[in-house]
């Protein structure tokens, strides 16, 4: 029952965030002078008949409102319109590039939170050892190193200095570069957060009745660090979005990055705004899913 | 008599030590990483100084030497006058976008907080829209919709950090509305106009100033990004982000021209989050560093 109210409480706030940025977005990009019949009149021969007719066919004749109507209603149905340049539907271009931008920022976010978390655990067992340290510098590092200076880096380092060649369309290098960056801004609040957790009484209790520091590590700190954890996590998620739109324009990676870009220096607004709409939902459901989660991990939020 | 002697000695005022002058070793790293980022901008002051838009064709992609003390480009421009270059385009627009999205944010957040109601609410679902938008995507947004230029640029920064702003203006707000002598104030008569002029805003300049000391290095970071991208503030223009992405195509004949600006914006960054990271303990040594 609780959990229903939580979820269902998340879920319309996400509706109404996503239909604003929808309305947003739209309106914005109407703002560009110039429609798809302008540009495709431009480039072919169409006389006024003929663009009076493909207007009304993509319901750009009539209001504003007749037009967000008509995108609404499309969108609706899955139809993201055409692309100006290629002529192709934008949902498939879609299609086709999300999977790769997915798998690459679910293995960079991976591996950033599996670091982070073996970083931070570790050097709050072993305070004394070089983990503390190592997790000071990987998070001076993602502060020092954006990652598109960190991925040029490695491009130089591989190709020029070590030979590997080639770099570019190689996914290992940029996973690991988004990693790392992802393991410097999680690892550091994460230990900060571990170690007031174990100076918590019922940590020292635990300590008293003798139990191994690892249990007490996994089973009596990191459940406190959770709802810190979820909240940087969903900080880091959106903030990959920046990241791997950088790594794939570095890297000739084909994914929703290097389609948004190459649409954008192209004036191509229909896949423009598919590709926004589509990254922006993916940020407001990453963050409604990391909400849900913490309220329910701290039952103190629900109430 | 020897008892009383040292009694007296004891008495007499101890010789102050010496204060140490010396600045903390994490303050002084700072300062030196962003002055030796800025040196080439202020080399550049310099008279007799090459145009950075001067091509050479005959000295392509030279290594460093005397006329050229950082090499040329692919185009066989100065690589050191492009990097003071793009050091007054990209110091300036971080620190616009900065002062925009504090002007921005803390500015209609606490307007919105003093009017209350639907206004406030309404304004801070517009603040938890921007925040939705990451930074990329709100540039991506503002160069399509205004074109590449200064400030479009300036726009997209300021819009993509106002939340941050706004957030710290609503927590500080509840927090001192709540606090004990608000309350006073308020039973002794005082408007809520008064209130947040005299006793919310002072209270409230500490963290904005904290928390822009923190953006300023993020803002500079996304402006590098969007001109790596090509959605900065112009093409021709020089700037870091601009000469790493024109340099990347030519790294095995021309390291040192994707170099220099890497470890110009590499050391600025750096050495301006760690001034931020000690300007937020500063402020607040009980809060724990590292939280957002």
């Amino acid at each position: 029952m609780k959990g229903a109210l939580v979820i269902g409480g998340a879920l319309l706030r996400a509706a109404g965030l996503v239909a604003a940025i929808a309305i947003v977005v739209f309106l914005l990009l109407r703002t560009v002078p110039g429609d798809v019949v302008d540009v495709m009149a431009a480039q072919g021969d169409l006389n006024a008949a003929q663009q009076a007719a493909l207007r009304a066919e993509l319901g750009l004749d009539g209001g504003l409102l007749h037009q967000f109507g008509h995108w609404a209603a499309a969108l609706s149905s899955g139809q993201l319109g055409q692309s100006l340049r290629f002529g192709r539907p934008v949902a498939e271009m879609v299609a086709t590039a999300l999977p790769v931008t997915l798998g690459f920022a679910a293995m960079a976010f991976a591996l950033g939170l599996v670091l982070a978390m073996a970083l931070a655990i570790g050097a709050v067992l072993l305070p004394r050892s070089v983990l503390p340290g190592l997790v000071e510098a990987i998070n001076l590092w993602s502060i020092a190193m954006p990652t598109f200076v960190a991925g040029m880096g490695a491009i130089l380092v591989f190709s020029l200095w070590l030979g590997w060649l080639p770099v570019i369309g190689n996914l290992p290098v940029p996973v690991v570069i988004l990693g790392l960056d992802i393991a410097g801004q999680l690892a550091k609040p994460l230990l900060e957060e571990l170690r007031e957790a174990m100076a918590a009484p019922h940590v020292r209790t635990a300590r008293a009745k003798g139990l191994h520091p690892v249990r007490i590590a996994l089973a009596h700190v990191l459940p406190a660090a959770l709802p810190v954890l979820l909240a940087l996590s969903s900080v880091a998620l959106a903030g990959l979005i920046g990241g791997t739109m950088t790594m794939e324009a570095l890297f000739g990676l084909p994914g929703l990055g290097s389609l948004v870009l190459n649409a954008v220096h192209g004036r191509d607004l229909p896949v423009v705004q598919a590709v926004v709409l589509v990254l922006a939902v993916g940020v407001v459901a990453i963050n409604a899913g990391a909400d849900v989660l913490r309220r329910l991990a701290d039952s103190r939020l629900t109430s | 008599m020897d008892g009383a002697a040292s009694a007296a000695a004891a008495r007499a005022p101890v010789p102050a030590k010496p204060v140490r002058r010396r600045l903390p070793p994490r303050l002084a790293a700072a300062l030196l990483l962003v002055g030796l980022a800025l040196l080439p901008g202020l080399v550049g002051l310099l008279p007799g100084m090459p145009d950075p838009m001067e091509q050479d064709l005959l000295a392509l992609n030279m290594p460093p030497d005397a006329a050229h003390p950082l090499g040329t480009d692919h185009l066989g421009r100065d690589v050191l006058a492009r990097l003071a270059a793009g050091t007054w385009l990209t110091l300036p627009t971080g620190i616009g976008g900065t002062l925009l999205a504090a002007g921005l944010g803390a500015g209609i957040g606490m307007l919105a907080l003093t009017l209350g109601g639907v206004v406030a609410g309404a304004a801070y679902a517009a603040f938890d829209l921007l925040r939705v938008l990451p930074g990329t995507l709100l540039a991506l947004l503002t160069a399509v919709v205004l074109g590449n230029g200064v400030w479009p640029v300036t726009l997209a920064l300021g819009l993509a950090y106002a939340p941050l702003f706004a957030e710290v203006v609503r927590t500080a707000h509840a927090r001192e509305m709540a606090s004990d002598y608000v309350a006073a104030a308020r039973v002794f008569g005082l408007g809520r106009l008064a209130v947040l002029w005299r006793h919310v805003l002072p209270n409230l300049l500490g963290p904005l100033i904290t928390l822009s000391a923190i953006v300023l290095p993020r803002c500079i970071v996304t402006e590098s990004v969007l001109s790596f991208l090509g959605l900065g503030v112009s093409p021709e223009r020089p700037s870091w982000g601009r000469m790493i992405a024109d340099a990347s195509g030519f790294v095995e004949d021309a390291p040192h021209a994707v170099l220099a600006p890497m470890l110009a914006l590499s050391a600025l960054t750096l050495g301006l989050s760690l001034l931020g990271e000690m300007a937020r303990r500063r402020a607040d040594p009980l809060r724990r560093e590292g939280r957002p």
